[in-house]
C-alpha cells in the first residue's frame, strides 16, 4: 500500500513536470495562435485585428504571468477555454476520451478474440504446418503500418463495396447500431497490429504453460484436450498476455494519432492534433495532462487486474 | 557472446539476415541499381504505367517509381540506422551510468526516462516537428530522443544483473576503474539484450519515419521516402492502385525482414532454445519409420494388474534420439508395491508416463513393446493400441499417477476443490454438488483437518504436504487400480515425507488388494519402507528386480550396490566396521548420454568389476532364481 | 420519374452487396447500410474540409466557417449566380452621390429571437466591425465609413470619406452580417438573419442546422435539416462521398475529378476561381534583385504545374491573377510570363549568376496543393540552375514565417474577397505590417496610387486604363508571380437538386445555395 501511495506521488510529480516542459515548449513552437486563427483559407488578417485578439487571449501577458495564471486555474480543477471557441476544455476532452477509449478497447477485444485462440493454437501446434503459417502471418500484420492497413480498408469497404461509411462517428445514443458500424474499421485497423502482438505473446505464454506439471496432471486425469487447453493451459497464459496487453494499452492511447486522422474519429488524438496544428494552448495542454494521468492510471489498473488473475498475487 | 557467432549461429538467423543485408546492399549501391533521377519529373507521363524503361511505371508527377524506392530504401534506413545509433550511444551510457553507480544518477536517469515515456510517442513527433520543421535532421532527433529510454531501461537492467557477478567482482578485485569495468567488464557481456533492442528500434523507426512523413511532417519532398510516396500515391489509389501498392510492399517486407531477424536473433541468443528444430523434425520422422511391435507372449495372470513387455521409448531431440525406455518387462500384482529405483535419468519417470500415454508431445514416442492393465470390469487392455480419447477413459479412472512437486502440479488459480471435481467429472456423472461433497469427503480421507476450507482455497495457500495430500485425494478420486507415484516425497522435508509414506500405506491396508501401488524414487530408503518388490533402472534398462528384503541383502547387480552403497543405511552406521564407512561413495562416472549407440553393458564404463565380455555385447536380463533377474554377467560372483 | 429510375437501377448492387457481406461473413442487418447513407429526404449533408474554429460574425477563420456563417448570418447584399451583387437583407438599394449608399430593408426580415431587421441593427452591426476592439475581418476596410444614418427604421444610408467602386461588393461579403442589437458582447454565435439556426453541435466533427421558420424568402429554406460535417483528409471526404455518407463535398481532390465525371452517382462542378502564385522578399536574399525574380518567373513550368499539382484542372497564369471574364482583363497583358528559359538564363546572366544560384522555397506540407506546385516549381528552376531548397512546415509556421520574412521565395495559394482587381490590393497595395500572403516589404507609391485610383473610379473604361497600368507594374516589379488557376471543385451526389457554385473567386459562396438546395 505504501509503494502504491509512493508511485502515485511520483506520478503526480511527472505529470507537474511534462505540463511545464510543455507549457513551455508551446510557446516556443513557432506560429501564433492569434495570428492562425485569423488566417484561415489562406487570407491575411489587419495586424491591429491580431493584436486584439492576442490581447483577448492574455498572450500579451508576459510568460511568467501565464505560467502562474495556468497553474491557479489547475489547482482549481479549471483547464481554460479553448482558444478558437471559448468552448471549457475540460468539457470537450470529458466528451471526447470515451471515444478514444472505447476505440482502444474495441480493438483490444478484436485482439484478443483474434490473437488469444490463434496463439493457442499455434502452441499447441508448435512446429507444424499450422504454426509456421499463423506465425508467419502474425510476423507480417506486425509489419503492416496502421495507415498502410486504414487505407486499404477505406478504398475496399468504403468506396469500392460501399458496406461501411469511409469514417465519421456516431454517438451510441443517438444509434447504436450505426455507432458499432462506424467502430468497425477504425477498431480493425488497430487490432491487426495488436492481435499479431496478442498472438506472440500467446503463443509464448501457451507454450511455457503446456510445458508446467499441472498440465500433465490434468491430462493424467483423464480431461479432454480441449478442457486441458482452455482450463490449464489458456486460463493461466491469459494473466502474462492481459498484463502485457494492458502495459500496450498506454502506448496505444499515443499511438491512435493515426487512425483517429485516416477514419476521421473524433477521439482525443485528433482533437490534440488539431489543438497542436491551431496552437490551441489551453486545448493541448488540458489533452496531455488528462491522457498521461489516465496513463498512469492505467498502470494501476493493469497492476489490479494482474492480481484478480493470479490468485497468488491476491493473496500475497 | 563470442561463441555465439559461429556457423550454426549464422545458420539459424540466415534468410532474415541475408533479407536486411540485401535490403541495405540496395540501399548503399542506390545510385547504381536505379535506373534513372528519383527526383527527374516527366510530367507528360505522369502515372505511367509499366514498361522497359519504368519496369514499375510512373508516379503523379512521371518520376519512376523503382529509381524512387531503390533511393527510398536509402532515406528509411539511413534515418532509422542513423537514430538508432544516437538513441543507443546516448541511453546505453544512461543505463551504465545508472545501474552501475546508483543514487542521484540512477534517479536521474529513470526519472528522465519516464519523462520522455508519458508523452505518447506520436505526440513527441508531432510537438517537435511543429517545433524545429520537417526534415531529415528532425526526424533523427525526434527518433533518437523517443528510442533512448528503451535503451537506457534495458541497459539498466541488465546492468543491475551483472554488476555483482564473478567476473566484475574478479576486474573490481584487480583494481580497474570504474570506465574499465562498465565498458571493459558489463558491456560486453550485456550485448545481447542490446543487439536485439537495436534491431527493434530500427524496425520501429521505420515504421515512425514512414507515419511521420505519411502525414507530411517527416522527409521533405522531393526526397523519396517510402511513407512520403504512400501519401503520394493515396490520392491517386484509384487511377493508379499499383503505385500505391510499391511502397506498402517495400516498407512491410523491409519491417519484416527486421523483425525476422530480431525473432531468430532472440531464439539464438537465448540460452533456452535448444538448437535448430530442422533436426528434431528429421529424427522424429526416423523414430516413426522404427515402430515396431511384437505380440506380447502369452495370456496375463489372473493376479496381475500391470504386464509391461518389452517396452521401447524414444525421446526426439534435436540433437539424437534419446533411448528412454529400453526393452523393459515386468508386472504389478493385485495389492502390490513396486518399487522403480534409479539415478535421474534412469528412464524410471519415463516408463510411468509410457504407461498413461502422458509422454511429451510430439518427442516421446512409444515405438514398441506391450503394456497390458487388468481393468476393474476384468477386462485386459493392451494399452499401446488404445487411441487417445481411449486411454483418457483410462487414465485416472484405472490408473492415477502422483507427482513430484505438488506445487507446480496442481494449476496456481484454481482452487483445490474444483480440481479434485473436475477428475471426478472426468469420470463420473456426478453434479457439481455430489462431487463437491465427494471431494470433501476425499480430502477428510487423506487427513486434512478442515476439508470444507480446503476445498476453497488455492493451492499456494496450503502447505506441502497438504498439497501433496490433495494430489493424493485427487488421484484416488475414482478408486483406481493402479496409483503411479512418481517421487512423491522428494520434495518435502523429512517430517512431511513419512506422514505422505504413512498416508499411503494407510490407504493400501484399507482395502487390501484393491489398489496397486508402482513407486518411482531414487530414495533407498522409501523403498525400504514401502516397496514389496524393487525394479532397479539404469540407462533406461531393468538391471535387477527383486523383492525388497533380498535386493538389500543381497544385490545381484554392481549398479544396485553400488546405489545401496551411496546411502547411509541406519543397521550399518552403528557397525564399528570400518569398511562399511568407506563404502559410504558415490558411484564413479555419470550415467550416459542415452542418444548414442554403444555396444555392450551401459553400466560398464563405471563398473569396477566390468571384463572384456561385458564391452562386447549387451548382456541379458537374466533370471537368477528365486523370482530375481539380473542383467549381469557376474552376476554370481556378488 | 427520376426517383423511380434510381431506386431500380440501385436494387441490383444490393444484391449482390449483401451476398458478398453474407459470404465474408459479416453478421449485417439488412438496414444497417441504409443507416448510414446519406440520402434522406430532405436533409442534406455537407462535407467541409474543415471544423470551423468558430463561427463568430464578423470574423475570418476560414472558408469552412464561412460556408456555416452564410447560413446563419446575412448581410445587406450578396451575390447572385453570376458572381454579380445582389439585394440579400436590403430589399433595394442605390448610390446617393459619389460616396453615400442608402438601403430599403426588407419589411418581413427578422432575427432568430423574432425582432424585426431595423436600421438600429445595421448601425451597431457596422459600429462593431470598426469597434474599438474590434477582431473584425473588415475593420480596417470600413474604416472608410464616415457615417451611419437611419433614414427611418427600415432605411439606412452609409456615407463614405471618398468614392469607393468595391464598396457594395464588402457589403456582400460574408464578413459584413448584420446581427441584432441585442447579441450578448463576444456570443459565439450571434442572433442573425440567415436562413437556418444552429442546431445540435458535435464540436469538432459536426455541426446541424434547422430551418428558420421566419426567412423572410417565402418557401425558403427547401431542406428540413442541413449537416455539416469536416472531413480534413482528402482522401477521406472523397470516400465519403463515393461511399454516400455524404450529399455534397468541398475541395474535391483534383486526382479524383475525372472519376467523379464518370461516375454514375455524382455529379461534379467545377470553377476555375482560386489561383496559385509565387511571393518574394524585397529585403534580403537573391530575390532582392528584380532580375532574379524575373528570371524564376520565366523559368517556371506552368503547364507541368497546372497537369501535375492540379491533374490538368485549371489554367497556365501567366500574370497577375485577373480573369479571363472580368471587365478588365487585357489579352495583350495576360501571358507576360510565358515559359522562355532563354530570356531566363539571360536575366540571370544580367543578375551576375549565369549558373544560377541556391535559394529556399517556402511552402507548406499541410495543404498538398501548396506542396505539389513548390515540387514542380522547384523542378523547373533546376532547368535554369535555380537550385530551390524546399521548406514545408506545417501551416501554423509557415505563417509566422511569412509574416516575419523569414523566406526567401514562396508558394501561396489564394483567392480575392470578390471578383474586382481591386481585390488584389491585398497583395499589391504596400503595407507598413508584412502578411504572409504577399510578397514581403514590397513598396511603390506608384502602385498604391493606382490601386486608389482605381478603386474611387466609377468608370469602367477610365478604371480599365488605371488596372492596365497597374497590371504592367506589377508585371515590372513582381511583387506576385501567377503560377495557375485552379479549378475549385464540389462532388454532389445527382439526387441533390439546386446546389450551385459561384464563378471566381467567390467558389466559397456556394454555400449561398443551401437555401434553395434539395435532397428528393
Amino acid at each position: 500500500m505504501n509503494y502504491l501511495i509512493r508511485r502515485c506521488l511520483i506520478s503526480l510529480g511527472l505529470i507537474y513536470v511534462v505540463t511545464t516542459l510543455l507549457f513551455l515548449a508551446l510557446h516556443i513552437v513557432p506560429g501564433d495562435p492569434a495570428e492562425l486563427l485569423l488566417s484561415g483559407g489562406g487570407v491575411a488578417p489587419a495586424p491591429e485585428t491580431v493584436a486584439e485578439l492576442r490581447d483577448r487571449l492574455g498572450l500579451n501577458d508576459p510568460l511568467w504571468k501565464q505560467y502562474i495564471d495556468h497553474l491557479v486555474r489547475l489547482a482549481h480543477g479549471d483547464l481554460g477555454t479553448s482558444f478558437q471557441d471559448d468552448h471549457p476544455v475540460v468539457e470537450e476532452v470529458v466528451r471526447r476520451l470515451p471515444r478514444t477509449l472505447e476505440l482502444i478497447l474495441a480493438a483490444a477485444v478484436l485482439a484478443l478474440a483474434i490473437g488469444l485462440p490463434l496463439g493457442a493454437l499455434a502452441a499447441v501446434r508448435r512446429g507444424r504446418a499450422t504454426d509456421r503459417i499463423l506465425s508467419g502471418f502474425a510476423s507480417f500484420n506486425l509489419s503492416v503500418p496502421v495507415f498502410v492497413t486504414g487505407t486499404i480498408l477505406v478504398l475496399v469497404f468504403a468506396q469500392k463495396l460501399r458496406w461501411v461509411p469511409a469514417g465519421g462517428y456516431t454517438p451510441l445514443a443517438t444509434d447504436p447500431l450505426q455507432h458499432l458500424v462506424f467502430l468497425l474499421m477504425p477498431a480493425f485497423a488497430i487490432s491487426v497490429g495488436l492481435a499479431a502482438v496478442v498472438f506472440r505473446m500467446a503463443r509464448a505464454a501457451v507454450l511455457d504453460t503446456l510445458e508446467r506439471d499441472w498440465v500433465r496432471t490434468a491430462r493424467a486425469k483423464g480431461l479432454s484436450p480441449r478442457r486441458v487447453v482452455v482450463r490449464h493451459v489458456v486460463r493461466n497464459a491469459l494473466t502474462p498476455v492481459v498484463t502485457v496487453l494492458g502495459l500496450h494499452m498506454g502506448s496505444l492511447l499515443g499511438g491512435t494519432v493515426l487512425v483517429e486522422y485516416v477514419f476521421n474519429w473524433p477521439g482525443v488524438s485528433s482533437l490534440l492534433v488539431r489543438a497542436v496544428e491551431q496552437r490551441d494552448y489551453p486545448e493541448v495542454l488540458g489533452v496531455v495532462l488528462v491522457v498521461s494521468f489516465l496513463f498512469i492510471l492505467l498502470n494501476l489498473v493493469v497492476d489490479l487486474l494482474y492480481a484478480l488473475l493470479d490468485p497468488r498475487v491476491r493473496h500475497a | 557472446m563470442t561463441s555465439a557467432f559461429d556457423l550454426a549461429f549464422l545458420r539459424r538467423i540466415g534468410w532474415p539476415l541475408a533479407a536486411v543485408c540485401l535490403i541495405l546492399l540496395v540501399a548503399v549501391l542506390a545510385p547504381l541499381l536505379a535506373p534513372h533521377d528519383p527526383i527527374r519529373m516527366d510530367v507528360v507521363n505522369r502515372l505511367g504505367t509499366p514498361n522497359w524503361l519504368h519496369p514499375l511505371g510512373q508516379d503523379e508527377y512521371g518520376r519512376d517509381i523503382l529509381s524512387r524506392l531503390v533511393y527510398g530504401a536509402r532515406v528509411s534506413l539511413s534515418v532509422a540506422l542513423l537514430s538508432a545509433t544516437i538513441a543507443a550511444c546516448i541511453g546505453i551510457v544512461a543505463g551504465l551510468i545508472g545501474g552501475y553507480f546508483g543514487g542521484v544518477s540512477e534517479l536521474l536517469t529513470l526519472r528522465v526516462v519516464d519523462i520522455v515515456l508519458c508523452f505518447p510517442p506520436m505526440l513527441l513527433a508531432l510537438l517537435v516537428v511543429t517545433m524545429l520543421g520537417p526534415g531529415m535532421e528532425t526526424l533523427t532527433l525526434v527518433l533518437s530522443i523517443l528510442f533512448i529510454p528503451g535503451f537506457a531501461r534495458v541497459t539498466y537492467g541488465e546492468v543491475l544483473s551483472t554488476k555483482n557477478q564473478e567476473y566484475v567482482e574478479a576486474t573490481r578485485a584487480l583494481g580497474a576503474g570504474s570506465a574499465r569495468i562498465l565498458f571493459g567488464a558489463i558491456l560486453p557481456n550485456i550485448v545481447g539484450p542490446i543487439l536485439v533492442q537495436f534491431s527493434l528500434t530500427v524496425a520501429s523507426a521505420i515504421v515512425l519515419e514512414s507515419g511521420l512523413s505519411f502525414l507530411g511532417l517527416g522527409v521533405v519532398p522531393p526526397a523519396p521516402s517510402w511513407g512520403l510516396m504512400i501519401r503520394g500515391a493515396r490520392g491517386y489509389m484509384e487511377q493508379a492502385p499499383m503505385g500505391l501498392l510499391w511502397p506498402c510492399l517495400a516498407l512491410v517486407l523491409t519491417i519484416w525482414s527486421i523483425n525476422q531477424l530480431c525473432d531468430s536473433f532472440r531464439d539464438a541468443v537465448d540460452p533456452r532454445s535448444g538448437g535448430s528444430t530442422r533436426g528434431f523434425w528429421t529424427n522424429l520422422r526416423a523414430v516413426l519409420g522404427m515402430s515396431s511391435r511384437a505380440a506380447p507372449s502369452g495370456a496375463v495372470a489372473p493376479e496381475v494388474v500391470l504386464a509391461v513387455e518389452g517396452l521401447k521409448t524414444r525421446i526426439v531431440t534435436p540433437t539424437g534420439v534419446v533411448r528412454a525406455v529400453d526393452d523393459v518387462s515386468f508386472q504389478v500384482r493385485r495389492g502390490e508395491t513396486v518399487a522403480v529405483v534409479g539415478e535421474s535419468g534412469s528412464g524410471k519417470s519415463m516408463t510411468g508416463l509410457s504407461i498413461m500415454g502422458l509422454l511429451p508431445q510430439p518427442a516421446g514416442r512409444v515405438i514398441g513393446g506391450s503394456v497390458r492393465l487388468a481393468t476393474k470390469d476384468g477386462r485386459i487392455v493392451e494399452l499401446t493400441d488404445l487411441d487417445e480419447p481411449a486411454l483418457r477413459k483410462i487414465r485416472g479412472e484405472q490408473v492415477a499417477m502422483i507427482f513430484q512437486e505438488p506445487m507446480t502440479s496442481l494449476n496456481p488459480v484454481h482452487k483445490v476443490g474444483t480440481q479434485i471435481v473436475e477428475a471426478i467429472q472426468a469420470h463420473r456423472a456426478m453434479d457439481n454438488a455430489a462431487a463437491q461433497a465427494r471431494a470433501k469427503a476425499l480430502l477428510e480421507h487423506v487427513g486434512i483437518p478442515d476439508p470444507a476450507r480446503c476445498l476453497g482455497e488455492f493451492p499456494h495457500q496450503l502447505s506441502g504436504g497438504m498439497r501433496q495430500r490433495a494430489m493424493i485425494a485427487m488421484a484416488l478420486s475414482c478408486e483406481p487400480k493402479l496409483l503411479i507415484a512418481d517421487e512423491p516425497t522428494t520434495a518435502l522435508d523429512v517430517t512431511i515425507q513419512a506422514q505422505i509414506l504413512e498416508l499411503l500405506r494407510a490407504l493400501q491396508r484399507e482395502h487390501p488388494g484393491s489398489m496397486s501401488v508402482m513407486f518411482v524414487t531414487h530414495n533407498l530408503g522409501v523403498v525400504a519402507e514401502m516397496a514389496d518388490r524393487v525394479l532397479v533402472m539404469y540407462a533406461g534398462q531393468i538391471v535387477e528386480e527383486a523383492d525388497v528384503a533380498t535386493i538389500f541383502a543381497r544385490p545381484r547387480h554392481p549398479y544396485t550396490r553400488g546405489l545401496l552403497d551411496s546411502v547411509p543405511k541406519p543397521s550399518h552406521a552403528a557397525d564399528t566396521d570400518a569398511s562399511a564407512r568407506r563404502r559410504l561413495a558415490t558411484i564413479p562416472g555419470t550415467v550416459p548420454n542415452l542418444a548414442l549407440d554403444r555396444v555392450g553393458c551401459a553400466f560398464a564404463p563405471r563398473c569396477a568389476m566390468a571384463l572384456d565380455a561385458c564391452r562386447q555385447g549387451d548382456p541379458p536380463l537374466v533370471d537368477v532364481g528365486g523370482g530375481r533377474r539380473s542383467r549381469c554377467l557376474r552376476w554370481s560372483e556378488l | 420519374m427520376r426517383n423511380e429510375l434510381d431506386r431500380s437501377a440501385m436494387r441490383r448492387p444490393l444484391g449482390r452487396r449483401h451476398f458478398l457481406a453474407g459470404a465474408a461473413g459479416l453478421a449485417l442487418a439488412p438496414n444497417w447500410r441504409t443507416a448510414a447513407r446519406a440520402r434522406t429526404p430532405g436533409v442534406l449533408t455537407f462535407g467541409l474540409s474543415a471544423y470551423p474554429p468558430s463561427v463568430k460574425p464578423f470574423e475570418f477563420v476560414g472558408a469552412a466557417s464561412a460556408s456555416v456563417r452564410m447560413q446563419l448570418y446575412r448581410g445587406l447584399l450578396s451575390f447572385d449566380a453570376q458572381g454579380e451583387v445582389r439585394p440579400e437583407v436590403a430589399e433595394e438599394w442605390r448610390r446617393d452621390g459619389d460616396r453615400a449608399y442608402v438601403f430599403k430593408l426588407r419589411a418581413n426580415a427578422k432575427f432568430h429571437n423574432g425582432d424585426p431587421v431595423t436600421a438600429a441593427d445595421v448601425k451597431s452591426s457596422f459600429e462593431q466591425i470598426v469597434g474599438e476592439r474590434s477582431t473584425a475581418f473588415l475593420r480596417t476596410e470600413f474604416a472608410v465609413i464616415e457615417r451611419i444614418d437611419e433614414v427611418d427604421a427600415r432605411t439606412v444610408k452609409l456615407t463614405l470619406k471618398r468614392p469607393s467602386a468595391t464598396f457594395p461588393y464588402l457589403l456582400a461579403t460574408v464578413n459584413a452580417p448584420i446581427i441584432s442589437a441585442k447579441t450578448p458582447a463576444n456570443a459565439q454565435i450571434a442572433i442573425g438573419c440567415g436562413p437556418y439556426t444552429m442546431g445540435e453541435v458535435e464540436r469538432g466533427t459536426r455541426m446541424e442546422l434547422v430551418p428558420f421558420r421566419d426567412y423572410y424568402k417565402p418557401g425558403r429554406p427547401r431542406l428540413q435539416r442541413l449537416r455539416f460535417v469536416a472531413y480534413p483528409d482528402d482522401n477521406l471526404r472523397l470516400a465519403a462521398v463515393e461511399a454516400g455518407d455524404v450529399d455534397v463535398i468541398e475541395y474535391v481532390p483534383w486526382p479524383a475529378m475525372d472519376q467523379i465525371e464518370r461516375s454514375q452517382r455524382l455529379r461534379l462542378d467545377t470553377r476555375d476561381g482560386p489561383f496559385m502564385h509565387l511571393i518574394f522578399n524585397f529585403r534580403q536574399g537573391p530575390f532582392t534583385d528584380a532580375r532574379l525574380r524575373q528570371a524564376a518567373a520565366f523559368a517556371v513550368d506552368r503547364e507541368a504545374i497546372v497537369r501535375a499539382a492540379f491533374s490538368g484542372r485549371g489554367a497556365v497564369l501567366e500574370s497577375i491573377p485577373i480573369p479571363r471574364e472580368s471587365p478588365y482583363f487585357i489579352e495583350g497583358n495576360s501571358r507576360f510570363w510565358r515559359r522562355d528559359l532563354a530570356r531566363s538564363r539571360a536575366l540571370l546572366a544580367e543578375a551576375g549568376h549565369p549558373n544560377g544560384f541556391t535559394a529556399s522555397l517556402l511552402s507548406t506540407a499541410t495543404y498538398g496543393m501548396h506542396k505539389d506546385t513548390a515540387e514542380v516549381v522547384q523542378q523547373s528552376l533546376r532547368e535554369v540552375g535555380i537550385q530551390a531548397e524546399l521548406r514545408l512546415p506545417e501551416w501554423g509556421t509557415r505563417i509566422q514565417l511569412g509574416n516575419r520574412g523569414q523566406y526567401e521565395f514562396a508558394v501561396m495559394g489564394s483567392a480575392g474577397d470578390f471578383n474586382d482587381p481591386d481585390a488584389l490590393t491585398a497583395w499589391l497595395a504596400p503595407n507598413p505590417v508584412a502578411a504572409y500572403g504577399r510578397s514581403f516589404g514590397y513598396e511603390s507609391a506608384r502602385m498604391t496610387e493606382l490601386l486608389e485610383a482605381g478603386r474611387a473610379e466609377l468608370d469602367v473604361a477610365r478604371r480599365r486604363a488605371v488596372y492596365d497600368e497597374m497590371e504592367k507594374l506589377a508585371q515590372r516589379d513582381a511583387p506576385m508571380v501567377g503560377l495557375a488557376w485552379r479549378s475549385q471543385g464540389f462532388a454532389a451526389q445527382r439526387y441533390v437538386e439546386n446546389f450551385q457554385t459561384m464563378p471566381g473567386f467567390l467558389f466559397s459562396y456556394a454555400a449561398l445555395s443551401l437555401e434553395d438546395a434539395s435532397v428528393g
